[in-house]
């Protein structure tokens, strides 16, 4: 299977702080990569590199063939990003909003019509699209979000905390969702979460980063059985603590 | 196409209806105003073109009585006022219109005659404090008509003809001659500076209206979307980080063009209210009796027209093509100036912080020309209003009517160094990671550093 996505050494340094110390990870098509870490461990650092947001310190990533730091618009082209409690802009309707970021990604008339129509169908948000944003749940703002990542069919979305904030019925109609996309459109994804549970149950493969390293990836069974133990909340506090002695 | 979509949006949002109900309201507000004034310098004017005289005559002699039918014959219309029981309130009580009157007390008669100087008494009614109130209605013109009676009266009986108590009243005849540069003209200098602060007080209003509407704009539009995390979602778009920009830019532009033209319309309709009765009266005619100094002022600035293109103080097509070439810039530097401070707002309280470096850029140098002559003040005074850019379009106009050219294009020079400056960094900073780590939430340090802290998660 070929990787959509291929990281390779990147890093991340602010003034004084080492964000993220070379990673390297790839994901390939179809697949769901849950990249897991506690606060400040460099999981949104290395999503917003990989988005093109921040430049690299060092190292480089590819997205479908493009690199972020010599190709940009080219990979901007082939992801969407959906940031943590991303909000959307409240005097708009739905549906205006989703004409207008599809109006990004294409100048083509029955393209734009095509997403704005598949992301209505995604979104399940109904005659409430024809109403202000501003009026929407926290609920049906992630899902018209989601709904808008995901209409151009991207080679990769990728999702901070893409059910951060949700009740749990909502939160389960998401991961459904996006499990449905890769599994029947080949889509691929990069999440970032905090909810084991949720990392278990949508992913194929995981990676734990903390204090900047990535310090290991696998499948959900592989890790358990790697550090015996009967769950994914245990193998994170294992790496975790085991970085913080190192 | 994607730019025009950017554009779209943004316009959508800086012109919703909220902004068309405050323009509605704020143009209401100026007609209103404009009304008010109306009314207040129409009686003004009134006042000033029909002399009416407020007298209580006491005394009741034949001196009186011919001295009110003299007034009569000269078209002053005369108000006769009685008094109950030596009350002067009583007769504003039966007059609720008057405002003041003089009372001509008994014996008046007998000591002019004698050679002595008589008492006369003013009564005035004070019934607010408003900046108009105390401009109508006094009694100065009903003494100095007393005054002229009277000393007209004393020089027939020394045997002074009416010629000849004018020429001792004003021995001499002034000329007043104006010089502007190697330029002269027969006006006085007082009416040019009140003609030319006439013509030059709308400018300053619409730079001062469009860059503060601009940098709100602008600041609201970015921080706005640092502050619910759109700009994230719309910079991983595949639309260039320039095009972002230069739609925000525009857009905040056309929005603040908007804004400022409904203000000076509604400024316009508001100045119009304050001068129009005041000078289509006084162009009617002048009246000849009791002239006041309003009408007086008014007067020659209508007919400083003529003076005005003798001096070289009119301006032609060039320079005002050179002046909007000057407010284009100041707009462009308005701009840039805003994106680096939207740049730095993570809340919305921060956003109405950054305003105030802006709103101190327009009003130091707005205050200062209309108050002094920048060229008279001390040197550091002197470098650091001119280091404000927006000084130099506050100084266009007057540099190009009093053919400072020089002065002129250096202040233009300065401009667009200032601007490229200014817009080198705006743009780096945008195009570069900062957009989204750098912020600056003033008096706010533990948020600051929570904000820093996510940022670098």
């Amino acid at each position: 299977m070929a990787n959509v996505l291929e990281v390779k050494e990147l890093s991340k340094q602010y003034s004084k702080v080492l964000a993220v110390d070379r990673i390297s990870f790839e994901i390939n098509e179809g697949e769901i990569f849950a990249l897991i870490g506690p606060n400040g461990a460099g999981k949104t650092t290395t999503i917003r590199m990989i988005s093109t947001l921040l430049t690299p310190t060092s190292g480089d990533a590819i997205v479908a063939g493009h690199s972020i730091l010599k190709a940009p618009e080219k990979v901007r082209e082939s992801i969407t990003y959906l940031p943590d409690e991303a909000g959307a802009y409240k005097q708009m309707t739905g549906i205006k909003y989703l004409r207008f970021m599809a109006g990004l990604f294409t100048s083509d008339i029955d393209k734009l019509n095509a997403y704005v129509d598949r992301a209505k169908n995604i979104c399940g948000l109904g005659d409430r699209l024809n109403d202000k944003i501003g009026s929407y749940s926290r609920g049906m703002i992630r899902k018209l979000l989601l709904a808008r990542a995901v209409m151009t069919k991207p080679k990769l979305a990728i999702l901070d905390e893409p059910t951060s904030g949700l009740d749990v019925l909502n939160a389960i109609e998401i991961r459904k969702m996006i499990k449905k996309l890769a599994e029947e459109e080949g889509m691929s994804f990069l999440l970032s979460s905090h909810n084991m549970l949720e990392i278990e149950f949508v992913s194929d493969r995981i990676g734990i980063i903390s204090k900047g390293h990535l310090m290991v990836t696998g499948r959900s069974d592989e890790l358990k059985e790697r550090y015996q133990v009967p769950n994914l909340e245990q193998v994170f506090e294992r790496v975790v603590n085991e970085n913080e002695v190192h | 196409m994607k730019f025009i979509n950017l554009l779209k949006k943004e316009l959508s949002e800086l012109i919703n209806k909220q902004m068309i109900i405050s323009l509605v309201f704020v143009l209401a507000v100026f007609l209103i105003m404009g009304n008010v004034m109306q009314s207040a310098t129409t009686e003004m004017v009134k006042d000033a073109n029909n002399p009416k005289i407020n007298i209580c005559n006491l005394d009741d002699t034949d001196f009186t009585n011919e001295m009110l039918s003299y007034f009569r014959s000269n078209n002053t219309d005369i108000n006769n006022i009685t008094l109950t029981d030596n009350d002067y309130a009583s007769a504003f009580k039966d007059n609720k219109n008057l405002k003041s009157f003089v009372i001509i007390p008994q014996g008046f008669a007998d000591e002019v005659l004698a050679g002595k100087k008589p008492e006369v008494l003013s009564v005035s009614k004070v019934q607010g404090v408003s900046a108009f109130s105390g401009m109508t209605g006094g009694t100065d013109g009903t003494i100095s008509l007393l005054n002229g009676y009277i000393s007209l009266k004393l020089a027939e009986q020394q045997g002074v003809s009416k010629d000849d108590l004018g020429i001792i009243e004003a021995p001499l005849k002034v000329k007043e001659h104006t010089v502007v540069a190697d330029k002269s003209a027969e006006i006085s200098s007082g009416t040019i500076l009140t003609k030319v602060l006439m013509q030059n007080m709308i400018l300053p209003l619409i730079v001062l209206i469009l860059i503060m509407m601009t940098s709100q704009a602008l600041i609201a539009s970015i921080s706005n979307e640092k502050i619910d995390k759109t700009l994230e979602t719309l910079l991983s778009t595949p639309v260039s980080r320039g095009s972002v920009i230069t739609a925000k830019m525009l857009a905040a532009a056309i929005a603040a063009l908007l804004n400022a033209g409904v203000m000076m319309l509604g400024f316009s309709s508001y100045t119009k209210g304050m001068m129009g009765s005041m000078t289509s009266d006084v162009a009617n005619g002048i009246h000849t009796g009791v002239t006041d100094n309003v009408t007086e002022t008014a007067t020659s600035i209508i007919l400083s027209g003529d003076a005005m293109k003798q001096l070289g103080l009119t301006l032609g097509a060039s320079d005002y093509l050179l002046i909007g070439i000057q407010l284009f810039l100041t707009i462009m530097i308005c701009l840039a100036i805003s994106i680096i401070l939207g740049a730095l707002v993570n809340d919305s309280k921060s956003a109405q912080t950054m305003l105030l470096p802006i709103m101190m850029m327009v009003m130091i140098p707005w205050i200062v020309t209309l108050l002094a002559d920048i060229n008279t003040m001390p040197t550091a005074a002197k470098l650091v209003i001119w280091a404000i850019p927006f000084t130099h379009t506050f100084t266009a106009m007057p540099n190009l009517m009093f053919g400072n050219y020089a002065a002129f294009w250096c202040g233009l020079a300065y401009q667009i160094v200032f601007f490229a400056i200014v817009m080198f960094f705006a743009l780096k900073l945008f195009k570069s990671d900062k957009i989204l780590t750098i912020s600056l939430n003033l008096g706010q340090k533990s948020r600051f550093k929570k904000s820093k802290k996510t940022n670098e998660d």
